[in-house]
């Protein structure tokens, strides 16, 4: 292995560890709001170390940009959805049943 | 909110936007446009007819300046929740807290709300008239989340432009406090 592609697996490492900080928050956390912290900040800053790990793999232009581009668009995503669903949840006007 | 006419440079520029991104899509296959052309055409047609945002977009040094900030502060927000979740005993104090918002320009309250959530202990839960409810992982301390609002809005403020956000702050520190214990879905938990 290169010192490029040991650094590549360093980054993806870390960020697996973000994901499973993330899923780790999503069942200790005590309520729908606060879980939402966890999926929107450490899955983000997981997917960002992964796209970073792949890119410096060497993937080529296109295919560097289509990974830049999957993470920004699920980095937008997530935080309109976890706005929707926080908005929801704190209304209870949403179909929760209470 | 006003809704400006599409103009001819605009649809031209959406038009290579979507170029390039079908390209990056589907790869230089020349086949692949049979379908990409139809495509790019309708997504064209789509943006012009459905985006109707107010505030324009933001000015472009200040949004190259703001990306290492914005890549910093969620890396601080990422290691803050994974601190906070993984440690045998969880440190959190979950809340509402409520903060008057004074931007203005609709486009940089979009680019606010959803630049909030990715930032450290702050979650951007309503936002009704200039009423913004943020939910915090640690609220016991309003004070401090005003600041780190403030500071955000500050720095959204003048990558679209806006003064007003600036010249406020120091002037009129006012704020809003809700007690932690009106989090109805932490008290049922």
């Amino acid at each position: 292995m290169t010192p490029l592609s040991w650094l590549a697996t360093a980054f993806i490492l870390a960020g697996l560890f973000f994901f499973v900080a993330g899923t780790v928050g999503l069942m200790r956390l005590p309520d729908r709001l606060s879980r939402l912290h966890a999926l929107t900040k450490a899955d983000n800053v997981g997917l960002g170390l992964l796209v970073l790990g792949l890119l410096l793999e060497g993937p080529g232009l296109l295919s560097g940009i289509k990974l830049v581009l999957i993470w920004l668009f699920v980095l937008v995503a997530s935080a309109t959805g976890a706005h929707l669903i926080a908005k929801r949840a704190l209304r209870g006007d949403g179909e929760d049943a209470r | 909110m006003t809704r400006s006419k599409p103009t001819l440079g605009a649809g031209l520029r959406r038009l290579v936007l979507f170029a390039g991104a079908w390209l990056v899509i589907a790869g230089t296959d020349p086949t692949s446009w049979i379908i990409g052309v139809p495509a790019v055409i309708a997504a064209t047609w789509a943006s012009l007819h459905l985006s109707r945002r107010a505030g324009g977009s933001p000015r472009l040094l200040a949004a190259l300046a703001f990306v290492p900030f914005f890549l910093w502060q969620s890396l601080k927000g990422a290691f803050d929740v994974a601190w906070r979740v993984m440690r045998p005993r969880m440190h959190i104090a979950p809340g509402i807290h409520t903060y008057p918002l004074r931007l203005t320009n609709a486009s940089a309250r979009v680019v606010l709300l959803d630049t909030l959530s990715l930032l450290p202990g702050t979650l951007s839960a309503d936002l009704r008239g200039d009423v913004l409810t943020v939910h915090a992982l640690d609220a016991a301390d309003g004070a401090l989340l005003d600041a780190d609002i403030a500071r955000l809005e500050r720095r959204i403020g003048a990558l679209f432009g806006e003064r007003r956000a600036s010249v406020t702050i120091e002037s009129e520190p006012k704020r809003a406090d809700v007690p932690t214990g009106q989090d109805t879905d932490a008290a049922q938990a």
